[in-house]
């Protein structure tokens, strides 16, 4: 069957004209047709009927005196009509008592019976119409007359009337097929067009084409017309949307001038003030050693324990700017980007941290750590900074527990280290890894308060996140993500 | 007659249909059309001939012809009167016995009912349409004829040269057919008008006198 709907509209068009007229002749012409031949079967009959009757009326007296010659001739009267194959004139016995045929030598029934209510019966077959007619006179029945006709004329004019349904049929369809093209004009082709716009506009992303207008002003004008303001719209979308882009990108390079500017001064600045300060520092407790070395017996009591006061606050200082300088340090340095195996990483740390453990009840509860990709230095230092808070931290605790491992939480692999110490209020939690940012005072636990900061710079920098958790005098765990091998490829 | 022909006198009811309103019922073929000849038995009218099985004897066709003349032939206007019976009448010795009363009973000319009359002579010949001439007046032919000339009446006998003598139809045996001569002269003269079926059947027609 051949796909109807992948034709084109003119096409589809055209089919439907010629379908629609064809049908409708088709459909007249043979209604037609069929009226005029059934209307022509009767007059057939009719005409067989009158020729039945003449004859009848005319052979009377031949059939009443026996005289079948008379018969005969009148039945040989027949012959002018050519469609008449043969007749027969029957005694009410139904013997033939007359014949006539058409051919010489053609075959008429030699007997006949007709039935006895009717004057007069017929049967069309395929190729024939028979006709028998009682002959009456005067009040009588004194015999039938029986015709046989051919049915040469209906098929002439059935043969006739095909012949002009066909005709008229091509013709017709001819117009059909002519009227469509022209029509198409108006119709088919605006949208053929429209399509083939679309299809360019399709491809080649080509937005300031537009699909050709129509003289008309029906729907497909409006489609067409539509179709163009949409184009319009994504043009005019286009270009803000280009000029927006153009516009965050100035905006973005410009930022990221400042921002580096201000990060490069901000850590130079870090880094020579840390430098800057030390030197005094280093000043300071150089003659404070002194005047305790050496002056330790010119000195009483009194003057003793401040200078105690002044070395200790030297040191705490000394220490602090240490941390800041680590801190600006993380900031400044490359990463050394390498596999890092954590357990081997862990134990390092505890060894690095014997001295402060010792005299201490800890109990250490490692788990399985895995292999992460960094700068090795730097996250050992975030182990090493988290573990020596935990050990702090759970000073009053006897035995502390320190438990460091990893968990899968939603697809993610988060590292954490736990303790059993004192813990910290969750409602200062925002301030935990700020800078100089201390939950406890230092009466109860010494500090810088840069620890933390440097562990939530470091594990930023590799791209990772951190957080804790804790309850006051129930312990606290940090928890935080670093990247696996071959997450990072070179990125950080 | 059998008991079908007297049964016979019962026609048929024929049923008047339309001429070519009338189909045959499906599965009839020429030439073979309905077989119900037998309730046909109104065919076997003695006055039909053809029905009559076995062969009719000459008279017996003589008498049907006799009844059938009537139907062939136009009186002149006086001479009929509506519902008088039609006589055909017998001149002579009776050769037809029983057959002419039997061919003639229950028919009718129009409303005319027919009978038989036999008479002596053509002075009772008065009320006769027809008269069969009987061959035992052969001698007085021309005397009866005479008589008869102008009163009306479609003389016919079966002896020979009967209508070359002015007498107005002749049997006549062909073969074993029996046929008929007719004289037109004569049955002018007497004022009556043959029908041209008539005069197709005739063996010979005599126009001259």
């Amino acid at each position: 069957m051949l796909k109807v709907r992948n034709y084109s509209i003119r096409q589809k068009l055209t089919w439907m004209n010629m379908l629609v007229s064809g049908a409708a002749l088709l459909l007249a012409c043979t209604a037609f047709a069929a009226y005029e031949l059934t209307d022509f079967r009767q007059t057939l009959v009719q005409a067989l009927s009158i020729q039945a009757q003449i004859v009848g009326a005319n052979s009377a007296s031949a059939l009443l005196f026996n005289d079948p010659e008379s018969a005969r001739t009148t039945l040989s009267a027949l012959r002018a009509a050519p469609n008449i194959v043969a007749a027969g004139i029957y005694t009410p016995a139904g013997n033939a008592f007359a014949t006539y045929s058409r051919d010489r030598g053609g075959v008429v029934s030699p007997r006949l019976e007709m039935p006895a209510g009717l004057l007069q019966a017929y049967q069309f077959s395929s190729d024939e119409l028979v006709l028998v007619r009682a002959i009456e006179f005067q009040g009588k029945r004194i015999g039938t007359v029986g015709i046989r006709s051919d049915l040469r004329e209906l098929t002439d004019r059935l043969l006739r009337y095909a012949g002009i349904v066909v005709a008229v049929l091509l013709v017709s369809l001819l117009a059909a097929f002519v009227f469509s093209t022209i029509f198409q004009k108006a119709t088919a082709r605006p949208i053929a067009q429209l399509a083939e716009t679309a299809r360019i506009v399709s491809r080649e992303k080509k937005y300031s084409i537009r699909a050709p207008a129509t003289p008309n002003a029906d729907e497909i004008a409006e489609l067409i017309d539509a179709f163009n303001e949409m184009l319009e719209q994504i043009q005019e979308r286009d270009t803000a949307l280009q000029a927006a882009r153009d516009e965050l990108e100035l905006r973005v390079v410009r930022r990221t001038a400042q921002l580096e500017a201000v990060n490069r001064e901000l850590e130079s600045f870090t880094y020579s003030v840390a430098h800057d300060l030390r030197a005094p520092l280093r000043h300071i407790q150089g003659f404070a050693d002194a005047l305790i070395e050496d002056g330790a017996d010119r000195l009483d009591g009194a003057a003793r324990g401040y200078l105690n006061r002044i070395v200790e606050s030297t040191r705490r200082m000394d220490q602090l700017i240490s941390d800041l300088l680590g801190l600006a340090h993380v900031g400044r340095q490359e990463l050394r980007i390498q596999p890092v195996s954590l357990s081997a990483l862990v134990q390092d740390v505890i060894r690095d941290m014997t001295h402060d453990t010792e005299g201490r009840n800890i109990e250490w509860r490692i788990g399985g750590l895995p292999v992460v990709e960094g700068d090795p230095g730097l996250i050992k230092q975030v182990f090493y900074n988290l573990l020596s808070n935990a050990v702090k931290y759970t000073r009053p605790r006897d035995p502390a527990v320190v438990e460091a491992g990893q968990m899968a939480v939603g697809g993610e692999r988060i590292l954490f280290i736990r303790d059993n110490g004192v813990g910290f209020n969750m409602k200062y939690a925002h301030k935990l890894f700020g800078v100089f940012e201390r939950l406890h005072r230092r009466e109860d636990f010494e500090g810088t308060g840069v620890g933390l900061a440097t562990v939530q710079r470091i594990v930023h920098k590799h791209g990772g996140r951190i957080w804790a958790e804790a309850e006051i005098d129930r312990g606290a765990t940090f928890y935080f993500t670093l990247p696996d091998p071959g997450q990072t490829q070179g990125k950080l | 007659m059998t008991e079908t022909a007297s049964s016979a006198r019962r026609f048929p009811q024929v049923a008047t249909v339309s001429p070519g309103m009338v189909p045959i019922p499906r599965g009839l073929r020429w030439p073979h059309l309905i077989a119900i000849a037998l309730t046909v038995s109104g065919f076997s009218v003695p006055w039909n001939l053809h029905a009559q099985t076995p062969k009719p004897t000459e008279y017996e066709v003589e008498a049907a012809y006799l009844s059938n003349f009537g139907r062939f032939v136009e009186w002149p206007a006086k001479a009929s009167s509506g519902t008088d019976p039609f006589y055909v009448c017998v001149l002579g010795q009776d050769p037809f016995g029983p057959l002419l009363d039997a061919a003639l009973k229950g028919e009718s000319i129009g409303a005319a009912p027919m009978a038989v009359k036999r008479i002596a002579g053509p002075e009772d010949a008065a009320g006769c349409r027809i008269l069969f001439v009987s061959t035992s007046k052969d001698s007085q032919l021309n005397a009866v004829l005479t008589a008869l000339r102008t009163s009306n009446i479609l003389t016919v006998a079966d002896m020979p040269g009967f209508t070359r003598r002015g007498g107005m139809i002749q049997f006549v045996l062909e073969g074993n057919r029996v046929r008929f001569e007719i004289n037109l002269a004569a049955a002018q003269r007497a004022g009556l008008t043959l029908s041209s079926e008539l005069l197709k059947v005739a063996v010979a027609i005599r126009r001259a006198p």
